[in-house]
């Protein structure tokens, strides 16, 4: 079996073990080479984090040269309702690190309620931003606006279905936990699902600034 | 149920709590009409904390010792600092 | 090979290798064609040979993709395949279709064809890749449909697979994308539109699926990794690949009439696009790394590690290249197009298709898990052969569209005229036929390697 030292090799072995239920992973406070979850999410938010990454470089020099009409345009965005979901993501993070902290103390219950707490946020923002687009779309605002609508569209919308996929992800996991599909000692699923809604939001948190309030 | 559990559940808290706080630093100082480099580098800033909060604590990679924490952490240092530049350009 | 309907395969292997030789023919005449340009006119001309090469290439790949079905299908299901007859009563329909539509590409004017065929009643043809005639387009639609028919009920009958799963996305999105080469709207920035549906979302994204799917298949079997583990890559494989392909397709709405947005989506997003490749070679070579058993079938192995390398080579790299906007406003339409169509359709679906027939075939054909040692060796050889030869191909097509570039696009009010730039770097296009004979060499040879070494075992079975 040819070895390998590559970070990224290393991890995938560690993938191979983690399909074997371990016990050792309840115990958090010391170093070790795993993220939570599964690594195969991880592999897939380093790519998406990749993706958001480019947009906001992108936005950031096309900015640059277009100063103007980005301050002018940036300040009819209403940076409240940028609050409102900035706040309600980061309230959702935290209710979903709550609900692996109550698996891990074998509370499924508990779990899935924190759960499906989360999940009532990500309609929460979901709503807020709906009625941001309604808005604009009433004005007769779309993708060919202008340079800085095409951006604040097009990143806004990519983030959007990311909350979508990560409350299909997070509902997934929250009916298993209900059902009793999680216990102390094995509950890679929820992990999964936690670290891919923190990395919506840690996107959010990036996002939030960068569009509606640096100019 | 491990010694430390009661720990984590109060700094998980804490840093819930200073997430919001810092996210209403961020708004209320372009509410209060800081303008020009010093809401930029400050707001930047501020986010990137908020990131890096995220990362330690919600993802729980404080404890994760090689490739993706410091992964994670390069992200946050590159995407700061090309934004940092973008905006800082004459 | 655990069910005896998975032999209906074999006759969709044959029929694709058989139409890959004539595609090629079809390339080397188009390759002299462009230095010799009255080489067999008036007799094929060279829209006609494009035509059929392009044509012939979709169709033994498709040929390729239903092969790989029917075998790899049933022994994931764990069951017969719901209807052999079925299956091969539509390979007579696929390949006489077939047959028939290249014979009348090459036996009259295309203009005739389309009025012979009817093309007044529901005008589809005219548009690369879709030159098909209407009926023959439906003739297709209706195999498709039998064929996904019966894969879907052996699916359903059977264990469900990820692989399964996601070999029936795809194949799914194939046949229901290619609805949309009937609709032909008189607008043609709408057209190019659509067509670019059929075309793009095929190739960066359905298609992937495809070869996500049958890629782990062989590497399940070859390697003996755990089936969650791969099942899991080919999770996020797919998913980066429909992230970033989709709104991808944006990087042919640059130029054509859409709006200008799409100069920003379809470069971030397709800028991207390399990710799920390069996840597919990162992934490949990550299990065969692990792998807990010496395949004896080592040339199928082979070919599956070349599909990964060359899919990320001749997509990821050579599309990117390309791909952002400023560049692709001088390289649009030139020889790097040519260069990258070549080396992404090779080394993704042409690699992928020969990696299981490398590994279905010998099952097929009775001489247990592998040909023998004289065989594989051969193979290997042919595997060497047509993929450098490939390499090399690209590469002169590239400096030949670099060249191009400059000399015809960049050089202001110097700038060549077409037909002179092209005398320029006509240097390149001898040294491309010479590498095309290659390949050629290389197919003889890949054929000649299932008439060698029969009676001969493989060391282990
Ligand atoms: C296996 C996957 C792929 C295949 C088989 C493929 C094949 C092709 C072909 C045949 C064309 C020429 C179409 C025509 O105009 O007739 C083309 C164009 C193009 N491809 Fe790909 N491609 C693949 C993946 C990619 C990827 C991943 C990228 C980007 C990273 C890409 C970027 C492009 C671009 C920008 C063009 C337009 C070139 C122009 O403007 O002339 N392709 N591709
Ligand atoms: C498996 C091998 C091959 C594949 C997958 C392949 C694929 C393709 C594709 C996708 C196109 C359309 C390209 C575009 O629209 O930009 C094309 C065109 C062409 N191919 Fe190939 N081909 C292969 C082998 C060859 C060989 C061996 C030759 C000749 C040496 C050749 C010569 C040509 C020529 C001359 C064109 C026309 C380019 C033009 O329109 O300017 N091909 N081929
Ligand atoms: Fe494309």
């Amino acid at each position: 079996m040819g070895e390998s030292d590559s970070p990224v090799l290393s991890q995938q072995k560690a993938t191979l073990s983690m399909t074997v239920p371990d016990s050792n992973r309840t115990s958090c406070a010391i170093t070790t080479d795993y993220p939570p979850g599964d690594v195969a999410i991880w592999i897939f938010i380093l790519a998406e984090l990749s993706v958001f990454a480019l947009l906001f470089v992108v936005y950031a020099f096309t900015r640059h040269y277009n100063l103007e009409l980005f301050d002018l345009h940036q300040q009819q965005l209403d940076s409240r309702s940028g609050l409102i979901n900035t706040l309600t993501l980061i309230t959702s993070s935290y209710f979903v690190v709550r609900a692996v902290a109550a698996i891990q103390y074998g509370n499924a219950r508990l779990c899935s309620r924190w759960l499906w707490g989360a999940i009532a946020l990500g309609l929460l923002f979901l709503l807020v931003k709906g009625v941001e687009y309604q808005h604009h779309f009433s004005l007769g605002i779309g993708l060919s606006t202008n340079l800085f609508y095409t951006f604040y569209i097009s990143l806004t919308f990519f983030h959007f279905m990311h909350v979508i996929m990560g409350m299909v992800i997070l509902t997934v996991v929250a009916l298993k936990a209900g059902r009793g599909g999680y216990c102390a000692t094995e509950h890679t699923g929820v992990e999964t699902a936690a670290s891919y809604w923190h990395m919506v939001d840690l996107v959010w948190l990036i996002l939030f600034p960068l569009v509606y309030v640096m100019r | 149920m491990q010694k430390g559990d009661h720990e984590l559940l109060l700094t998980s808290t804490i840093t819930w709590l200073l997430l919001l706080a810092l996210t209403l630093v961020t708004y209320a100082a372009a509410q209060l009409g800081v303008e020009g480099k010093w809401l930029i580098l400050g707001v930047l800033a501020i986010a990137l904390i908020k990131g890096k909060l995220i990362i330690d604590r919600f993802m729980g990679l404080r404890w994760v010792g090689s490739f993706w924490r410091p992964m994670l952490d390069l992200y946050l240092f590159t995407v700061g600092g090309l934004i940092a530049t973008a905006f800082l350009l004459p | 090979m655990q069910y005896q309907s998975q032999m209906v395969a074999k006759p969709y292997f044959i029929a694709a290798i058989g139409l890959f030789v004539a595609q090629i023919l079809f390339g080397l005449i188009m390759g002299l064609q462009y230095v010799m340009g009255d080489f067999l006119f008036p007799e094929i001309p060279f829209n006609v040979a494009r035509m059929v090469h392009t044509n012939l290439l979709i169709v033994w790949l498709l040929f390729g993709f239903m092969g790989a079905s029917y075998y790899l299908v049933p022994e994931e299901s764990e069951t017969e395949l719901h209807s052999p007859k079925l299956a091969l009563a539509l390979f007579w329909i696929f390949l006489v279709a077939g047959a028939l539509t290249i014979v009348g590409y090459l036996a009259v004017p295309y203009a005739t064809l389309a009025k012979i065929t009817g093309n007044d009643l529901l005008p589809t043809m005219g548009r690369e890749f879709l030159e098909q005639p209407t009926i023959t387009k439906i003739g297709i639609v209706i195999v498709a449909l039998g064929f996904l028919f019966n894969i879907a009920m052996t699916v359903l009958k059977g264990r469900k697979t990820t692989v399964n799963l996601v070999l029936l996305i795809g194949l799914t999105g194939l046949a229901v994308l290619f609805l949309f080469s009937f609709y032909n709207p008189d607008n043609l920035v709408l057209d190019k539109m659509f067509w670019w549906w059929v075309v793009h979302l095929w190739v960066e994204g359905v298609w992937e699926l495809i070869l996500g799917s049958i890629l782990a298949f062989v590497l399940i079997k070859t390697t003996g990794v755990d089936r969650e583990v791969i099942e899991k890559w080919l999770y996020v494989i797919i998913a980066m690949t429909l992230i970033t392909g989709i709104i991808g397709t944006g990087h042919h709405y640059y130029w054509i009439g859409t709006p200008e947005y799409w100069q920003l989506l379809g470069s971030v997003f397709s800028a991207m696009e390399p990710i799920p490749f390069f996840m597919m070679t990162v992934f490949a070579f990550n299990m065969i790394n692990r792998r807990r058993r010496e395949h004896p079938n080592k040339v199928a192995v082979l070919w599956a590690m070349g599909t990964a390398v060359m899919a990320f080579l001749g997509a990821g790299v050579w599309g990117f290249i390309h791909t952002l906007s400023p560049v692709n406003f001088y390289t649009h339409g030139s020889q790097i197009t040519a260069a990258h169509g070549h080396m992404a359709f090779y080394g993704a679906y042409v690699m992928i298709v020969l990696t299981i027939i490398s590994y279905a075939m010998p099952m097929m054909r009775g001489r247990a898990a592998a040909n023998s040692n004289k065989s594989q060796v051969m193979e290997m050889w042919s595997f060497w052969l047509m993929t450098v030869s490939m390499v090399f191909i690209t590469l002169f097509l590239t400096a030949a569209g670099i060249l191009q570039v400059y000399l015809q696009r960049m050089g202001g009010d110097a700038a060549l005229s077409f037909m002179v730039a092209q005398e320029k770097i006509a240097l390149f296009y001898w040294l491309r036929e010479g590498a095309g004979v290659v390949f050629l060499i290389g197919l003889i040879v890949y054929i000649a390697s299932f008439f060698v070494g029969g009676k001969e075992r493989a060391e282990t079975a």
